[in-house]
């Protein structure tokens, strides 16, 4: 029988295997050893955790400075600009054709957005207008894009909270979308198909038979990926609470698209300035109300599934007729005609050499990008290059709400955080 | 139609900053159907205060701020246009904000107070452009390197790869260590 | 006219890779077995031994996850149910290099992620290999500018090259075979002492 030592006495001289040492662990309040989460506190001072750049989980090269007390986030200071590809100066030197390309890049996970906007906001300067077909078809091919984005989204986002079948089933859909990506263009992932004035070009035979069948099979689809993670106990104590996001903050930040939506703001560009015939279609916005992680991915969610009405609408009302505007100072002549003409011949040869002239002026024009408001503030001097093309990328601003979102949450929920964002480097970074 | 009209006018904004804070108009201009404001430097501050809080505007909601480079411009007008877009999402309508500031004094006032995500937007703008936003807490590069030098947006900045390697500057294609010494970067 | 021989960046005769610093000019960095393999430039293993060692490290390459920019979708794509990368043994992505040994740069180099690359090439353990994926990370790609590094080449040493903006996943794929190959020609090196 070993005597204890008085209450108080000092602990660390005695030897750790001793039975007194035990004992004296006792007095100090650890009562379950080592393993006891209720450690004595050590200090005041936090632990500086670098994530990333090179991380599996941040979605591209995202560089995140957590101060951590414990397991706790007191502070994150994103650290962006690994992948800083200065667009906006290249922008300034390429014709305004050799710019669409360009564009396709920033956003890479769908690209027909970025085209969109840039066209869009060069056909308003010009004061030209895109036929029906033209129109109906870039809004088909946009929400085929906004499909694939929420898709990769969703299995992203499972992924990283570890449910890996939700990866391998959203990318096996994904490349039906990809598969008319290629069917229509030649690429799966940059297309360019939307340009200055219309399309690339007049879409093919098969297209129909492939949209339908997206259009029938989809449905379903979403539901079985719906059923993986949306009543899942373990996805939604993950989720449930986290992240939240309110109203008034989410606007102060400048959010935009779900993040905005899932904290109860019914805003979408799609209603509230269309562009682009959406006006024709009739679909719903869905919002949040707390705006926490779960909010958002309903609001995705069910984003697909009004992506779906609005394919099934245009498709089925789309117009015949020519999908590139017939202004000459923008779209090429017939090829026929360069045999015969030789106003065509000089129009075509100014046309892809010196590039079209675009009156000088500025003008802001926004679409509604799987992330939020992408828009595209364009200066012209008269000239047939930009003269500056301010990209406004939605990923930017959501992420600069990210510090906000994840103070007093744990490391491990920063994961789902970032990934409830749905950011991309590409258009974080420019 | 391709237009989007209304929704993006800014002329609730402009409407009411002639009303309420006329000395800080110094010019409106419609075009493309938008309207563009352009204040002083010094009424910034309060211009979009106003236009944040006032209950027929509430324009929370920070688009962009950046900058356009005009260097032909001095000395006659100031070189620099740093454009704000703001959006009321209660009227839906955005609106643009212009102040012009010189080349020598390139600062603007921080809107950081005023909106939170302008606190990004005004770090991107000191990085490609230069444009000093003062009393901003901490304002330092966030797309390049922090000992990047020069601000690449501005139309003085030479943007330079490399040159694309063809038969007559063969060199080019060589290893750095076998180009000929004299050769322009040749170091590289 | 034809470009000759000698334009290529690996220079056989000394068995060194030659490429370019950033900052002090030029470091010329002897890589392991060097020598070795170049006595085997035609591609002839002679033990067995070796080509059971060189059967294993191909045949389950572990690739570190360096997905950058638009290139690192296709990766992914080359990894998930249809193009699945899995079954040429290059299934198991690792997050930390410490347990990769192919790092497949997938994306545009920035300036400022460029040190980041280096970093991460040389916290990999031998033997290491390199795919330079897509034209922005074999020489820039679209992207002449202040901004993009002008091919990883100049970091870091690179094994295959694949060009596509995005390349394909079967190109990607087909890369992994070409490395494989080129695996299989390779002598051990320092396992032999």
């Amino acid at each position: 029988m070993t005597t204890l030592p008085p209450p108080g006495a000092p602990t660390a001289d005695l030897d750790p295997l001793s039975e007194q040492y035990e004992a004296s662990r006792e007095r100090l309040g650890i009562e379950r050893g080592l393993d006891s989460i209720d450690l004595v506190e050590i200090g005041d001072s936090t632990m500086e955790l670098n994530m990333g750049p090179m991380h599996p989980s941040t979605h591209g090269v995202l560089r995140l400075v957590l101060d951590l007390d414990g397991e706790v986030v007191r502070e994150c200071r994103p650290d962006i600009g690994y992948l800083h590809t200065g667009f906006e100066k290249d922008f300034e030197r390429h014709t305004y054709w050799q710019c669409i390309p360009y564009t396709d890049r920033m956003d890479y996970l769908a690209p027909l957005f970025n085209n969109l906007g840039f066209s869009l906001a060069v056909e308003r300067l010009l004061g030209i207008e895109v036929p029906p077909r033209g129109q109906y078809l870039r809004v088909i091919m946009c929400e085929l894009t906004r499909l694939a984005s929420h898709l990769l989204w969703y299995g992203t986002g499972g992924l990283d909270l570890g449910a890996t079948s939700a990866f391998m089933y959203a990318w096996r859909d994904r490349e039906k979308l990809l598969d008319i990506n290629e069917l229509v263009s030649g690429v799966r992932m940059h297309t360019s198909f939307i340009r200055v004035g219309g399309l690339m070009a007049d879409v093919p035979d098969e297209f129909y038979g492939l949209v339908g069948e997206v259009i029938k099979t989809f449905p379903k689809l979403i539901d079985e990926h719906e059923l993986l993670l949306t009543r899942n106990p373990i996805f939604r104590q993950r989720t449930i609470g986290l992240g939240t996001l309110n109203a008034e903050d989410a606007m102060a930040y400048g959010a935009t698209g779900p993040v905005l939506r899932g904290s109860g703001v019914a805003y979408d560009l799609r209603k509230a300035a269309p562009y682009s015939s959406y006006d024709h279609f009739d679909f719903d916005v869905p919002i949040g109300r707390t705006g926490d992680v779960y909010d958002r991915y309903l609001v995705r969610m069910q984003e697909m599934r009004e992506s779906l009405k609005i394919i099934q609408q245009a498709f089925a009302n789309l117009p015949g007729g020519p999908v590139n505007t017939s202004d000459r100072r923008v779209a090429l002549p017939p090829r026929n005609e360069l045999n015969t003409s030789m106003e065509s011949l000089i129009y075509h040869f100014k046309l892809v050499t010196e590039g079209m002239r675009v009156p000088a002026g500025q003008v802001y024009q926004a679409v509604e990008s799987p992330r939020g408001e992408l828009g595209f503030y364009l200066v012209s001097d008269g000239s047939t290059r930009p003269y500056r093309c301010k990209v406004r990328a939605p990923s930017f601003s959501n992420l600069s709400a990210l510090p906000y979102m994840v103070r007093g949450e744990l490391i491990a929920d920063v994961v789902a955080v970032i990934g409830s964002i749905d950011i991309t480097l590409g258009d974080v970074d420019r | 139609m391709t237009a989007v009209g209304s929704p993006m006018s800014g002329a609730r904004a402009a409407d009411l900053l002639e009303r309420e804070l006329s000395a800080a108009v110094r010019r409106r201009e419609a075009g493309f159907g938008e309207e563009t404001v352009w204040v002083g430097r010094e009424d910034l501050v309060a211009a979009c205060t106003l236009l944040r809080d006032h209950q027929d505007a509430a324009y929370t909601t920070p688009v962009f701020v950046t900058a356009v480079d005009w260097p032909d411009r001095e000395p006659a007008q100031p070189r620099f246009d740093v454009v704000y877009m703001l959006r009321s999402l209660q009227y839906n309508d955005t609106c643009r904000l212009i102040v012009q500031v010189t080349e020598d004094d390139p600062s603007v006032p921080s809107l950081e107070r005023v909106f939170a995500g302008m606190d990004w937007h005004e770090r991107e703008c000191f990085d490609l452009l230069g444009i000093n936003f003062t009393g901003h807490h901490d304002l330092k590069r966030i797309l390049l390197p922090t000992d990047w030098d020069g601000h690449p947006l501005r139309k003085d900045y030479a943007s330079f790869g490399e040159p694309i390697a063809f038969t007559h500057n063969l060199e080019w294609a060589l290893p750095a260590q076998e180009r000929p010494r004299d050769m322009p970067g040749a170091s590289r | 006219m034809g470009l000759s021989n000698e334009l290529s960046v690996t220079s056989p005769a000394s068995g060194r890779i030659v490429f370019a610093d950033a900052d002090a000019g030029t470091i010329a960095l002897p890589r392991t077995g060097a020598a070795e393999r170049t006595a085997v430039q035609s591609g002839i293993v002679t033990t067995t031994f070796g080509k059971l060692i060189q059967w294993g490290r191909y045949s389950s390459l572990w690739p570190a996850l360096f997905g950058l920019a638009c290139c690192a979708i296709e990766m992914m794509s080359s990894t998930a149910s249809r193009y699945d990368m899995s079954r040429f043994g290059a299934e198991v992505f690792r997050a930390s290099p410490r347990q990769a040994d192919l790092m497949i740069v997938a994306g545009r180099v920035s300036q400022k992620m460029a040190p980041v690359l280096r970093h991460i090439y040389d916290q990999m353990p031998e033997p290491k290999w390199v795919i330079s994926m897509g034209a922005c990370a074999s020489s820039g790609g679209m992207f002449n500018n202040y901004a993009i590094v002008q091919g990883v080449d100049k970091v870091v040493p690179v094994d295959i090259y694949i060009p596509g903006c995005p390349p394909r996943p079967e190109g990607l794929i087909d890369a992994v075979m070409k490395l494989q190959k080129k695996i299989a020609g390779e002598l051990p090196g320092s396992l032999l002492g």
